[in-house]
């Protein structure tokens, strides 16, 4: 298993964004849902070693990302795109993941041919030497997606990597990640179930810091018969499941 | 780490399908890579060796593209240089000084303005070291610009306040957080660097005032002389001369390197 999460809890003041979430995960795509404010964001952010847990254990490529030594390698073998990306504006295409790269202390020859590979994979070889600047909300998405990927990771963790893109884009992008997840464990949180549907081989939904269920794309379309809401029967599925967790709340 | 993907055909093959023997898109990613090269100059090479990190060497050499960031850091380093004038009298701006200077940098580099932050916290080439290193870069800037300034107002009615601030602030911070990136290079830790590079601080405040001959203890006149007296500044200089020569042993090269 590339991650092992053990009743995992993360707090931020009074507020309990993360609560006792306890997975297994393998290699393959792996779809997160939830509404905003379930703690998916959160969850991911200890996944990418970049907020340790308030209790529960973590364990990501059979390592304790709490011991020093053992994190720098596992973020080395890490691919993350944070839900804000933030970008350098002077930087051209290129450079940026280069940049990415570089810190992620991949060799320094094997570089140049990573950063062309991982440019032209997000299809933005003809922008390569464009400043980020310049480029569209969606191309910096896919500039992203392209320095998460840069590297090779065995893990990739991606927040909301559709925001932005158009159909075209978005279609493209359930290609590559299929074909990453046949390598890697690839994590994709979104609110766009249409993402999950077509993309990810397991899904797990979130609601209130839990997971309330966990299964295949074909069973969360199951848990849907005979709900209403929704316009796809996945959506229903979504609906009905964040339903049925609400009414158990509120008992 | 290394995914085999990385080497084959993109985006499905169409490149492929026109010839079995070629294969096109290998070849677009190999011409691709040396069009888009960027060739590192000779001095971020020597930083890259220096640093033992290619990555390290390119964050120190991008500092300079945040420019916000780096303005506020000159903005701030200049402030607490000031503030040491003004409060010349009272030893403890001399302590805690350089916590300050620090204080302002993290924040400069850190969440509050890089926008790539939070990404770079995923990174394993550490963002403390990231820090430090644009630490040392903020000060020794500063350093130069202050020794330039001293060169053009010699002589003048400012030339004493503009040589105390450069060599009674910025050159002693610069030696000290030198040293501190020095310890953090060869030991691989950027919290030992920092802690090396705060207790060298301390110890050569503490001991210079418990040596005056003038007061003793820590009074005020002997921490002031301990970062003001012209005789130190060699000294300051030989402490960045041995930060130097550490980290030439320790970096000495080696493959995989730029």
């Amino acid at each position: 298993m590339n991650i092992e999460l053990t009743d995992v809890t993360r707090t931020f003041g009074r507020n309990k964004a993360v609560d006792g979430v306890s997975l297994a995960v393998g290699p393959g795509v792996f779809g997160l849902l939830g509404p905003n404010g379930a703690g998916k964001t959160s969850l991911l952010r200890m996944l990418a070693t970049v907020l340790p847990p308030s209790s529960g254990t973590v364990r990501l490529l059979d390592r304790d990302p709490s011991r020093p030594a053992a994190r720098t390698e596992i973020r080395r073998r890490l691919g993350y795109l944070p839900q804000n990306l933030g970008y350098y504006p002077s930087f051209t295409v290129a450079e940026f993941v280069e940049y990415f790269a570089l810190l992620k202390e991949m060799p320094a020859h094997q570089v140049p041919k990573a950063v062309a590979a991982a440019v032209e994979r997000v299809d933005l070889g003809p922008r390569a030497k464009a400043r980020l600047r310049t480029l569209s909300g969606g191309m910096l998405r896919r500039v992203g997606i392209a320095q998460a990927i840069v590297n090779g990771p065995d893990l990739l963790l991606l927040d909301e990597p559709t925001a932005g893109l158009d159909p075209e884009q978005r279609v493209a992008f359930r290609t590559l990640i299929r074909d990453l997840g046949q390598h890697a464990t690839v994590v994709v949180s979104t609110h766009l179930v249409e993402d999950v549907g077509t993309a990810c081989s397991e899904v797990a939904l979130m609601a209130e810091g839990k997971v309330v269920f966990r299964g295949t794309p074909d069973e969360l379309t199951a848990q849907g018969e005979g709900h209403q809401v929704g316009d796809s029967p996945l959506e229903r599925g979504y609906s009905a499941v964040l339903a049925a967790s609400r009414e158990q709340v509120a008992a | 780490m290394n995914d085999p993907s990385l080497n084959e055909p993109i985006g499905g093959g169409s490149r492929s399908a026109a010839n079995d023997d070629i294969d096109l898109d290998r070849v677009w990613v190999n011409v691709a890579a040396e069009v888009w090269r960027r060739h590192p100059g000779r001095l971020e090479r020597t930083a890259a060796r220096l640093l033992r990190s290619p990555g390290l060497a390119r964050a120190l050499f991008t500092t300079p593209s945040l420019l916000l960031p780096w303005l506020i850091a000159s903005a701030v380093v200049l402030a607490v240089g000031a503030l040491t004038q003004v409060g010349a009298g009272q030893p403890v701006v001399w302590l805690i000084a350089p916590a300050v200077a620090a204080v302002g940098i993290a924040y400069s580099y850190g969440p509050g303005l890089d926008p790539a932050w939070e990404l770079s916290c995923s990174m394993p080439v550490s963002d403390r070291l990231v820090l430090l290193t644009r630490g040392v870069a903020v000060f020794a800037m500063n350093a130069v610009l202050g020794l330039i300034a001293s060169a053009a107002t010699l002589g003048t009615h400012a030339s004493a306040g503009t040589a105390q601030l450069t060599f009674a602030w910025l050159l002693p911070m610069t030696a000290a957080c030198a040293f501190a990136l020095a310890v953090a290079v060869a030991v691989r830790s950027a919290m030992a660097g920092a802690g090396a590079g705060v207790g060298a601080w301390l110890t050569l405040v503490l001991a210079h005032s418990a040596t005056d001959g003038a007061g003793g203890g820590l009074s005020a006149p002997a921490l002031t002389s301990a970062i003001t007296d012209a005789n130190l500044y060699l000294p300051y200089l030989a402490v960045a001369a041995c930060c130097a020569v550490i980290v030439l042993f320790a970096t000495r090269p080696r493959r995989g390197l730029l």
